[in-house]
C-alpha cells in the first residue's frame, strides 16, 4: 500500500514537471513579444507595417514592370543595354555609388554634440524616409559611423568641424516634420546634448557626392 | 559496569549512513521537486521583464498585426524572386555585346555593393538577450532588455571594427536601415523583430579582436551587460549567411546627378 502511494507521489510530480517543461518551452517558442506591447505601441507598430508593406508593393510593381519588359525584348532577341544601364544608374543612386540631387533637409549643427546623438539623427532620417543622407561632404553609407569624443567627432578619416552640416534628400515635409515633431529627436537632443544647437532648413535641391569607398566585399561571396 | 564512551563517528560517516538509510524513492523525489521548484522560478522569471498586456482592445490588433507581417515576408519573397528572374535574364542577354557584359558585370558589383544580393563568409554571430536578472527598487525594468539602441550599437561597433555586411534576425542592414523601439521590442527595416537579436557580420578573420578592442563596444559591454544583466553571446564561424535585403530601392525624390557615371 504504501509502495503504491510513492509510485502515485512520483507520477504527480512527474507530470507537474512534464507540464511545466512544456509551458516554458512553448512560452519561449510563441514569444513573438507582441503581448508585452501596449495598445497605442500596437497602432503604431500597425501604421509602421502598413507604410512598409505599400512600399513594398510599389516595388513589386516596379520591379514586375521592368521583368516584364525585359522578358519582351529577350523575346525580340534584343540585347538589354538600355536596360541594363536604367536599372544600374537606380541601383548605383541607391547605394550611394553616384552622386544624386533632390529635395531634402539640411540640419546645422552646431556646439557640442555627442557621436551617439548624430547616429541618432541619422537613423531618425532614414526612418522618416530619406533616400540619402551626407555629412559635409561625405556620402552615408551603412557602415559610416560617426565616432569620437564630443568636439573632435569623425566620419571616417574626416573631422567635422562646427559647426557641420547633415544633409537628406526625400520629403522636405515629412523630414522635417519628423525631425522636429514635440518629443521628436531635436527635442530629445535638446536635453541630452543641451550645447548643440540643431536648425532644420528645407531645402528645394540638394546634391550629395557619391561614396568614396568601394564597397564590394573583399572576404564575403555572393550567395547565389 | 562502567563502559569507555564510544569516540564519537566522522561526521561525514553519520551523514553517509543516513543518506543511506533514506529510501531511494525519497531521493528521487526529492530531486524531482528541486527540479520542479527550478521550472517554477524560471517560469515566473520570464514573465518577469517584458511585462505582458492582456485587453480586449488588444485582440484585434495583434491579429491585423500578425496578419501585416506575413503579407510583407510574402511581399519581400515575391520581390527576391523577381529580381533572381531580372538577374538571369540579364545575364543571359550579356555575352552578344561587349557592352552588355561589360554592364552585366557592374551591375552585378553595384548590387553585391548595396546588399541586394545573399552574402556568405567568415564572420561573426552576437546574440543578445534580455537580462535574467532581478529588477532592483529604483531601476526601469526597460534597462533590462535588449533595446533598439543596444542592437544598433552592436552594429555600429561590427562596422567599425571593418564587417563587410550585417543582418540583425535575418534583416539585411542597408543604406536606408533604422533600427527602432517600439514599446520594448526592435523594428529593423520596418520588419518586426522578437527577442533575442542575433547580429550576424562577415569580415576580416580578426574581426573578433577588431571588435574586442574596440571602445564603442567596451563602453557597451560595460554599461548594459555588466550593470543591467543584457546577455551577450558570440560566436566565430567559418561561413556566416547573410540574405539579400528584400525592400524597397525605387527613389522618388532623389535622382542621378548629371555627372554621375553612365
Amino acid at each position: 500500500m504504501k509502495r503504491r502511494r510513492n509510485q502515485l507521489s512520483l507520477a504527480m510530480v512527474g507530470f507537474l514537471l512534464g507540464a511545466l517543461v512544456v509551458i516554458q518551452l512553448r512560452s519561449q517558442e510563441a514569444g513573438n513579444g507582441l503581448d508585452t506591447l501596449t495598445t497605442t505601441e500596437l497602432t503604431v507598430l500597425v501604421g509602421n507595417l502598413n507604410t512598409r508593406n505599400d512600399q513594398l508593393r510599389l516595388e513589386v510593381a516596379t520591379t514586375q514592370a521592368e521583368l516584364s519588359a525585359l522578358q519582351a525584348s529577350d523575346s525580340r532577341g534584343d540585347t538589354s543595354v538600355g536596360q541594363l544601364q536604367a536599372d544600374l544608374a537606380r541601383v548605383r543612386a541607391w547605394t550611394g555609388l553616384d552622386p544624386v540631387t533632390g529635395p531634402g533637409v539640411r540640419i546645422t549643427v552646431t556646439g557640442g554634440i555627442d557621436a551617439g546623438s548624430v547616429q541618432d539623427l541619422i537613423n531618425e532620417l532614414r526612418n522618416a524616409g530619406a533616400e540619402a543622407i551626407a555629412v559635409d561632404a561625405v556620402r552615408v553609407e551603412p557602415n559610416s559611423v560617426v565616432n569620437g569624443p564630443v568636439g573632435g567627432l569623425l566620419l571616417g578619416s574626416v573631422h567635422l568641424g562646427d559647426p557641420f552640416e547633415v544633409s537628406a534628400i526625400g520629403n522636405p515635409e515629412t523630414l522635417t516634420g519628423s525631425l522636429t515633431r514635440a518629443g521628436g529627436i531635436i527635442a530629445q537632443l535638446a536635453a541630452t546634448d543641451p550645447a548643440a544647437q540643431l536648425i532644420v532648413t528645407p531645402v528645394d535641391t540638394l546634391r550629395l557626392p557619391a561614396t568614396l569607398q568601394d564597397l564590394v566585399p573583399a572576404h564575403g561571396q555572393p550567395r547565389l | 559496569m562502567i563502559t569507555a564512551p564510544t569516540p564519537p563517528r566522522p561526521q561525514s560517516s553519520t551523514f553517509g549512513s543516513r543518506l543511506r538509510r533514506i529510501p531511494s524513492w525519497q531521493v528521487t523525489l526529492g530531486l524531482a521537486l528541486l527540479v520542479l521548484g527550478f521550472l517554477i522560478a524560471a517560469q515566473l522569471q520570464s514573465d518577469g521583464p517584458r511585462a505582458q498586456y492582456a485587453s480586449d482592445a488588444r485582440g484585434p490588433l495583434v491579429t491585423t498585426a500578425v496578419g501585416l507581417q506575413a503579407q510583407q515576408d510574402a511581399l519581400k519573397a515575391q520581390i527576391l524572386d523577381l529580381r533572381s528572374q531580372i538577374s538571369n535574364l540579364e545575364t543571359k542577354g550579356q555575352g552578344s555585346v561587349a557592352a552588355a557584359t561589360d554592364l552585366g558585370q557592374r551591375l552585378q558589383d553595384a548590387r553585391l555593393a548595396a546588399g541586394l544580393i545573399g552574402l556568405k563568409g567568415p564572420g561573426l554571430v552576437l546574440q543578445l538577450s534580455d537580462s535574467g536578472q532581478t529588477v532592483l527598487p529604483g531601476d526601469n525594468p526597460n534597462d533590462y532588455l535588449v533595446s533598439a539602441g543596444d542592437v544598433r550599437t552592436v552594429v555600429e561597433s561590427l562596422w567599425l571594427a571593418g564587417a563587410e555586411g550585417v543582418a540583425v534576425n535575418g534583416e539585411r542592414i542597408t543604406t536606408g536601415t533604422a533600427i527602432l523601439d517600439i514599446g520594448g521590442t526592435v523594428l529593423v527595416n520596418s520588419a518586426y523583430l522578437a527577442p533575442p537579436y542575433q547580429v550576424s557580420a562577415i569580415g576580416p578573420p580578426d574581426l573578433l579582436d577588431r571588435l574586442s578592442a574596440s571602445v564603442v563596444f567596451k563602453t557597451f559591454v560595460s554599461g548594459r551587460a555588466q550593470a543591467f544583466g543584457i546577455q551577450v553571446h558570440y560566436a566565430e564561424l567559418s561561413e556566416v549567411d547573410l540574405p539579400a535585403y528584400a525592400g524597397t530601392i525605387t527613389l522618388r525624390y532623389a535622382r542621378p546627378d548629371s555627372s554621375a557615371q553612365p
